[in-house]
């Protein structure tokens, strides 16, 4: 790690140890994720988008892609950070 | 005061200016002055033909939106299919979005023009509009110092008249923070109320898309434009279309009950507070009963905040590998997103998650009970937005100072309410905004109160 990042990744522990101390006194209660408990979680199922629409797409996502074959496939090297795990 | 988005959206339904001429100026417009506002990233070269096409479309009689002609800047997190969706980061800088938002489709389908690309701070991370990859915007209501953030050149691009309307976000106060600083009208809707489809999250929990206009009617008519349910998100509420501008009157407030915390003068800086106090006195004159609202814990809010904010952007960035498009976050971000994203990462270890992150979402649960408790007692709370000015930009703050830039807009996040701003004044020439905060679906009081404040000045 860089020392810029060492810095960085102080100054960010910091501020969550601040908070412990900030939180000492309040009471414990139940968590809250969300605020409202009434969310309309579940989505309708729907037809598949058409086939132009998709291909459409594909096109734009390609497009985006830092590196891709002759068939459109996705062709990315083995990250840097997983070779050092 | 004359409505002015109300008067102008007339105008062009009537053929009295067309579309095109109204674009065309924008752009004009920002060519000659933004360059110094910096308030854009990118321009929508298919706008001028948008605009062309609606005027078509009234030259044949047919019918238009409710935003038809009007001109609107989107932020940079929110997808637009063919323009760049940067999240002002060298992340992002050339991911060109494939779809548009959920809101983005509305707006369309409203017949808004869409002429580009607002600055934002980087992924939203900045309260000051300065963390920008692209550069910092400069605030066209007191020039020299900072917009405010994150929805830095969309309250910009407002109050300098590039635009009509502009599409903010809100995570901890970012549409309101910056609506203060720049003079102009914001609103962050009721969790849920709005769909977050197409937008690249900064807190999931947190994060809504809501308006930043000229005035309260264009808020009105761009809220009731996004929001409503849709199938596409689920963590809605269930809400279909909802109509706040025919509602809207310019009408005295009797009957309604307005909160005030004691809180506020303690956090807030004394000059800002006095132009705070001045529009309650208005309110009492409009014929609202001001009452006092007990908010304790209010300042304990920002420190829960930070920590879950950074554990959902930390676990939200994940997909920002550089692998599919992009570049890998960690190596392409400014200090700030960097720190966010490190801070989460060590909450969100397994040792650290029940001290820390369950912890914090207790004190949620707090200030979420004090807020609903409070505003079981009164319509709307109204205070300060910001506890200080706006610092020139430039300046050098610690961490802690301009965190507490957002001491005051944090709670409605934590609490999923709603809360507008509206101008209240100036303190040596620099804009102070006044927060309406409502209940959660109380959309309506809040503008309404927004609204009767406006019409007296």
């Amino acid at each position: 790690m860089s020392e810029r990042a060492k810095e960085i990744e102080k100054s960010a522990e910091e501020i969550v140890e601040s908070f412990v101390k900030d939180a000492e006194k309040l009471p414990e209660l139940k968590e809250t994720y969300y605020s409202q408990e009434t969310y309309n979680i579940t989505r309708p199922d729907g037809e598949p988008s058409p086939e132009a629409e998709r291909l459409s797409f594909r096109r734009k996502f390609i497009s985006n892609m830092p590196g891709s074959d002759d068939k459109g496939n996705l062709k990315v090297e083995v990250a840097k950070w997983s070779k050092e795990r | 005061m004359v409505q002015r988005t109300l008067e102008k959206l007339a105008a062009i339904k009537r053929g009295e200016i067309s579309a095109a001429d109204s674009v065309a100026a924008a752009l004009e417009l920002i060519e000659k002055k933004d360059k110094k506002i910096n308030s854009f990233i990118e321009l929508n070269q298919n706008a001028r033909a948008d605009a062309e096409s609606l005027d078509r479309k009234i030259k044949g009689g047919k019918k238009v939106g409710r935003l038809a002609g009007l001109v609107i800047g989107i932020k940079s997190n929110i997808n637009v299919a063919g323009l760049r969706a940067t999240c002002a980061s060298r992340t992002l800088e050339n991911y060109t979005s494939t779809y548009d938002a959920d809101v983005v489709k509305r707006v369309r389908a409203e017949d808004g023009i869409i002429v580009g690309m607002n600055n934002m701070d980087e992924f939203a991370c900045g309260s000051s509009g300065e963390t920008s990859a692209f550069g910092p915007t400069d605030n066209p209501a007191a020039f020299g110092h900072i917009t405010g953030g994150s929805s830095s050149g969309g309250a910009a691009a407002v109050a300098a008249n590039f635009c009509d309307i502009c599409l903010g976000t809100d995570t901890g106060g970012s549409i309101r923070n910056p609506a203060s600083h720049c003079g102009v009208v914001g609103f962050k809707p009721t969790y849920g109320l709005v769909p977050r489809q197409g937008l690249i999250d900064l807190g999931m929990s947190l994060d809504q898309i809501g308006p930043l206009s000229r005035d309260v009617a264009g808020a009105a008519l761009m809220l009731e434009t996004i929001a409503g349910k849709t199938g596409n998100e689920c963590v809605m509420l269930d809400v279909g279309k909802v109509n706040y501008s025919e509602k809207l009157e310019s009408k005295g407030l009797n009957g309604m009950k307005v909160g005030i915390s004691p809180k506020f003068s303690e956090l807030t800086d004394p000059a800002v507070m006095d132009v705070i106090d001045s529009q309650v006195e208005k309110l009492q004159d409009l014929g609202a009963e001001v009452v006092d609202v007990e908010l304790p814990n209010l300042e304990h809010g920002l420190s829960a905040y930070y920590l879950i904010v950074s554990v959902e952007f930390f676990s939200g960035t994940r997909k920002f590998d550089g692998r599919k498009y992009g570049k890998r976050i960690e190596e392409a971000c400014g200090e700030e997103v960097l720190r966010r994203i490190l801070r989460g990462r060590y909450i969100s270890q397994k040792e650290y998650r029940g001290k820390f992150y369950q912890r914090a979402l207790q004190v949620r649960t707090l200030i979420r009970k004090e807020l609903m408790s409070a505003l079981k007692q009164v319509d709307v709370i109204v205070g300060p937005t910001v506890p200080k000015l706006p610092h020139k930009l430039g300046a050098k703050l610690s961490l802690m100072e301009m965190y507490a830039y957002d001491y005051l807009t944090i709670p409605a996040n934590l609490a999923g309410i709603c809360a507008g701003v509206i101008r209240a004044g100036e303190v040596n020439g620099v804009p102070v905004g006044l927060q309406i905060q409502g209940k959660a679906l109380g959309e309506l009081d809040a503008l309404q109160v927004m609204r009767s404040l406006e019409a007296i000045e």
